[in-house]
């Protein structure tokens, strides 16, 4: 056994690749343990200690918050995310729907103007007119009645048989607005996965509560905003004379609203899990929405190539299947040791 | 579905544990020692077991002491951890029995002490 400072200070920063929440209950117990098993006279770390230090935190790091039937705010929030996500869409899409904005196109391009009309509408009434934008909304309220109802295998399959008709009928109408498309693609991945993983949206209705309810509706008004300068920058956006400051308004805009949702969150001590599961599901979006910021011409979803689709879907799907791992992680490692 | 087999580093671990609570250095020396120095628990990989042993309620916290300004947290058996023990104790039995009446019985005095 050692006391040397050196020593001591290079344990410490060995244990800071543990997650917090171990090293919160654990980390001077460790340090402990690996002060008493150094032999006298031993300055540093050595190599193998710190490498048996980092694999073991690697593990509990890969383990997640925890199994979602033995880690109680994990699986609370998967529960809570099952009955707000769905909601959240709908309200996203009523949101597009109740507040038209017209593009004044003008005579600036005469070819533009004579086939969209002087004032055409991106969002707005006029998706109402689209066959598969009202069954899909539909579908999307079939499946907020049911996770209220707390049926969670009844909206699972809802959930399913919508994206199966989404994806068939939107090969013949590519033109619903992309931020929607993205966002209910966003929904569905991680929804799914709550669903399956959580103890269900029966769970989610006895944590939901007007806080929660708050924090969604700034940030569906924030994905509202986002939009205007979404299309702005894509056709036929940019075909309209739109003021400069618009841009910044409408960007700054939708900015405050982001950051007043993690002030909110923050504020009234939500579940950062929360605030996880929703940075998942609004991925594909707010990918795009920067490609486009940044210079992009195209939409990530006009012409997509199999990197386009990568970096819009991936990280959501890794997500959901680690969030099926954490589910089905008790009967996996049950009885395994270190 | 059959129940996975308990690993030595986990069976020695709660052997440790069998007859009396213990800190995280105590566990690692009587591990040594029950395995007549053949294993030997290194912290992390102690702490990652002790860490999964507890979700799975097969241990618990005793109590904790400071000692030389160091803190020592002690686990202990619950009886469910007690239980998963025994099982898994009498399988190995079970097992080490078949194998040394199947030695005796092909070769004679190979197995069984060596008498």
């Amino acid at each position: 056994m050692t006391d040397s400072p050196g020593l001591e200070r290079g344990y410490r920063r060995l244990l800071a690749c543990y997650p917090r929440a171990f090293r919160r209950e654990h980390a001077e117990e460790v340090l402990a343990v690996l002060m008493a098993s150094a032999p006298d006279g031993q300055k540093r770390p050595r190599l193998a200690e710190s490498a048996d230090v980092f694999w073991s935190a690697l593990k509990m790091r890969l383990r997640g918050p925890g199994p979602a039937s033995e880690n109680r705010p994990w699986a609370d929030a998967l529960a809570l995310f099952s009955l707000v996500a769905p909601l959240f869409l709908l309200l996203v899409d009523i949101l597009n729907v109740a507040w038209p904005y017209r593009l004044q196109l003008g005579t600036r391009n005469s070819f533009f103007a004579q086939a969209f009309g002087p004032h055409p509408e991106i969002g707005g009434l006029p998706l109402l007119s689209v066959h598969i934008f009202t069954i899909t909304v539909a579908a999307e309220v079939l499946l907020a009645v049911l996770v209220l109802l707390g049926l969670r295998w009844a909206a699972l399959a809802a959930l399913v048989g919508t994206a199966g008709y989404w994806a068939a009928a939107g090969q013949s109408i590519p033109w619903i607005p992309y931020p929607l498309q993205l966002l209910t693609t966003g929904v569905f991945i991680v929804e799914a996965a709550a669903l399956v993983a959580s103890p269900g949206p029966r769970r989610g209705r006895q944590l939901v509560n007007w806080r929660v309810a708050v924090m969604l509706a700034v940030a569906a008004a924030a994905v509202y905003v986002s939009t205007f300068r979404y299309d702005m920058s894509t056709f036929p956006g940019r075909l309209v004379a739109w003021q400069p400051s618009a841009a910044t308004f409408y960007l700054a805009g939708s900015v405050v609203l982001a950051v007043a949702v993690v002030i909110l969150a923050v504020v009234w001590k939500l579940t950062p899990y929360l605030l996880l599961l929703l940075a998942a599901m609004f991925w594909p979006y707010a990918i795009q929405l920067a490609f486009v910021l940044t210079g992009g011409t195209t939409d990530l979803l006009g012409n997509p190539t199999p990197r386009h689709l990568v970096a819009l879907y991936l990280p959501p799907v890794l997500f959901a299947c680690w969030v099926l791992l954490t589910a089905v992680a008790p009967h996996r490692s049950r009885l395994l040791p270190s | 579905m059959a129940q996975r087999a308990m690993q030595e580093a986990t069976f020695l671990i709660l052997t440790a544990l069998a007859t009396a609570s213990q800190h995280g250095y105590g566990i690692i020396t009587d591990v040594t020692q029950i395995s007549g120095g053949r294993v030997r628990l290194r912290a992390g990989t102690l702490y990652t077991a002790l860490d999964r042993l507890r979700s799975d309620e097969l241990i618990a916290v005793d109590r904790e002491e400071v000692v030389d300004n160091r803190l020592r947290r002690y686990y202990r058996l619950t009886p469910k951890g007690s239980q998963t023990l025994a099982t898994e104790a009498a399988r190995l039995q079970a097992n080490a029995a078949v194998a040394l009446t199947r030695l005796n019985a092909s070769r004679p005095g190979l197995a069984g002490g060596g008498a």
